[in-house]
């Protein structure tokens, strides 16, 4: 299973749109959770509009919340999330075998067979969360509180049976020209790392479409670099840059 | 999301299940949280609380847990009175599961429980006073240990979640966090979580419920401060900080090494806690009964001083 989940306050202002980048996503088998962080000044309704559909269209859930409720959202999003994409897959199969296709309208006791597979599934299949930060101006003060949530995420997914791994971004980059930069590569361990970014320069963009490109593009790279570490000759190895 | 759960049945109602067609009358409802909504409901003049579903898969997955500790059950096998789940005559905890068209015409998932006849834990202990704590939080660890030995950690242990009878008779309500041991924890409530304390992981362990039912002693006598433990900032939230407050509590301060034990995880399940509260209340007691009577400790003094005169009268004569 794979997600991104982005948090963010506002509205993306540069770059292709979020809501295509979300699709392209969902295309790649990676659905995508969005958490809006309210607290100071607000997302406006434009905002508001902009991440329920980022959601909708990456197949994922949304959520607005203030800096308190961040880490218990984080993790319940994500969780719900996995849930989901268990029970699609569950739904898809089912299709066949039985040609209908929603757990709600089986009989209780078939459906407690169902939801038993689900419910095993979701505890041991593997899970990777690429969180993707809005770092731009307005975040600043939030920043303390969604290291905090993502800690606390690590934590509920290390108590996971199935192996679970993260990956940190902040978006924009304060490198010119780049969208996003990585802060942490694949991990199912945070004890050492005690501060998730250092020292961020700040600018006024928000290119949330582009940054969540580059994630995917991550994703599919780390694909690649897996299969062909698999593979003795490395053949893909021209495609791993 | 599930925010669209907006069911209302209301008094009087008759709800009729969609696939073996029992028939419930709504009287009113007992409490809802964030999976459903619990209403109080008769049949053939016998009530029954029904938990409706926000949504069917996770109340399925609520069920199954009901199921599987049903299985687990083994008729006769058990002396003491907290056999779980289930009554003190025993009655079946989960009595049936169907589907119901709501007023809106939607289709919801439901289940039939045991109505019980309680309070919360907190209104219990405002109504009846604090004297009843050290009892009620037994029978609450009474109520831990029988899941616990059948492999199974509670999860969201929590005020709401706890349902006290008359003379402090303790149900669990809300299975919803219940978690076979060695997975994650399916459902908590941050104050109540081990890893919000920095104390642990949130993997499912006997230790894990402990660790919950120490911040709900707390949450009881302390609740005010207790929530302001809970703005300060999160790397500094710590098991100190709590067992502090129970230091500082008249009620509490008699089970604070008990707590420390219990917020550490020095208890290995919920029987080991059980039996270091009971003798703790046992042991208070004689200890209460000694003190009391300031003209029996005279006594006392005026019998030892006559002991050991006569002792040494006694080794005078001998030699
Ligand atoms: N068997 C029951 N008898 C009486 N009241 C109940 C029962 N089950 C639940 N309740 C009441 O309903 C409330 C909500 O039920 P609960 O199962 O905790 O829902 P949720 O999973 O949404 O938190 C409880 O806090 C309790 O007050
Ligand atoms: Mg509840």
């Amino acid at each position: 299973m794979k997600q991104i989940l982005l948090i963010t306050d506002g509205c993306s202002n540069v770059g292709v749109s979020p809501v295509v980048a979300a699709a392209h996503a969902k295309a790649e088998g990676i659905a995508v959770n969005i958490v809006g962080v309210l607290d100071y000044g607000d997302v406006g309704e434009l905002g508001a509009a902009e991440i329920e559909e980022i959601a909708r269209a990456g197949g994922g859930l949304s959520r607005l919340v203030n800096t308190r409720q961040l880490s218990q959202t984080v993790q319940m999003i994500t969780r719900k999330t996995a849930m989901q994409s268990i029970q699609l897959a569950v739904q898809k199969e089912l299709k066949n075998v039985l040609g209908n296709g929603s757990i709600e309208a089986l009989p209780p006791d078939k459906r407690s067979e169902v939801v038993r597979v689900i419910d095993e599934l979701g505890e041991t299949t593997k899970l990777q969360v690429a969180l993707l930060i809005d770092a731009s101006a307005s975040m600043k003060p939030k920043l303390r509180a969604v290291e905090e949530a993502i800690h606390d995420l690590m934590l509920s997914l290390q108590a996971r049976q199935g192996g679970s791994e993260i990956a940190v971004f902040h978006f924009p980059s304060s490198k010119y020209g780049d969208d996003c930069m990585m802060d942490l590569d694949w991990t199912d361990n945070l004890s050492g790392v005690s501060s998730l970014f250092p020292k961020l320069q700040m600018n006024g963009t928000t290119p949330t479409g582009p940054a969540i490109m580059h994630v995917i593009d991550f994703y599919r790279r780390g694909d690649y670099g897996r299969k062909s570490r698999d593979e003795t000759d490395g053949m893909m190895s021209d495609y791993v840059v | 999301m599930t925010t669209s759960f907006k069911i209302n049945l209301r008094r009087g109602m008759a709800v009729t299940g969609k696939w073996k067609r029992n028939r419930y009358q709504v009287e009113r409802l007992l409490g809802e949280g964030a999976n459903g909504k619990v209403y109080l409901v008769q049949r053939d003049r016998s009530w029954y609380a029904m938990k409706v579903g926000a949504d069917a898969v996770d109340l399925q997955s609520e069920i199954n847990v009901l199921q599987a500790l049903a299985k687990q059950e083994k008729p006769g096998g058990r002396s003491r009175q907290d056999t779980l789940p289930g009554g003190a005559n025993g009655e079946p905890f989960l009595i049936d599961v169907d589907d119901l068209y709501g007023p809106d015409g939607r289709e919801y998932s439901f289940y039939i429980m045991r109505y019980v006849r309680g309070v919360t834990l907190s209104e219990y202990l405002s109504q009846n006073g604090k004297e009843w704590f050290p009892l009620v939080g037994l029978n609450l660890l009474n109520k831990l240990a029988a899941l616990h030995s059948k492999g199974w950690v509670f999860g969201d242990l929590k005020v709401e979640n706890v349902l006290v009878a008359d003379y402090g008779y303790v149900e669990l309500v809300d299975y919803g966090g219940a978690t076979a041991a060695g997975r994650g924890i399916r459902q908590f409530t941050e104050i109540y979580d081990r890893g919000y304390w920095n104390a642990g992981s949130r993997s499912a362990d006997a230790k894990y419920d402990l660790f919950s039912f120490g911040v709900l002693c707390l949450q009881l006598l302390e609740p005010k401060r207790l929530q302001q433990l809970t703005t300060g900032l999160p790397q500094n939230r710590s098991i100190e900080e709590l067992l502090q407050l129970s230091k500082e509590n008249e009620t509490l301060k008699p089970v604070s090494e008990w707590l420390h034990r219990a917020l550490t995880g020095d208890f290995w399940d919920a029987a080991e806690g059980a039996e270091a509260w009971r003798l703790l209340m046992h042991r208070r007691q004689l200890r209460r009964r000694s003190d009391t009577p300031g003209w029996l400790k005279g006594l006392a003094a005026v019998s030892a001083v006559l002991l050991g005169v006569s002792v040494y009268w006694l080794l005078r004569g001998g030699l």
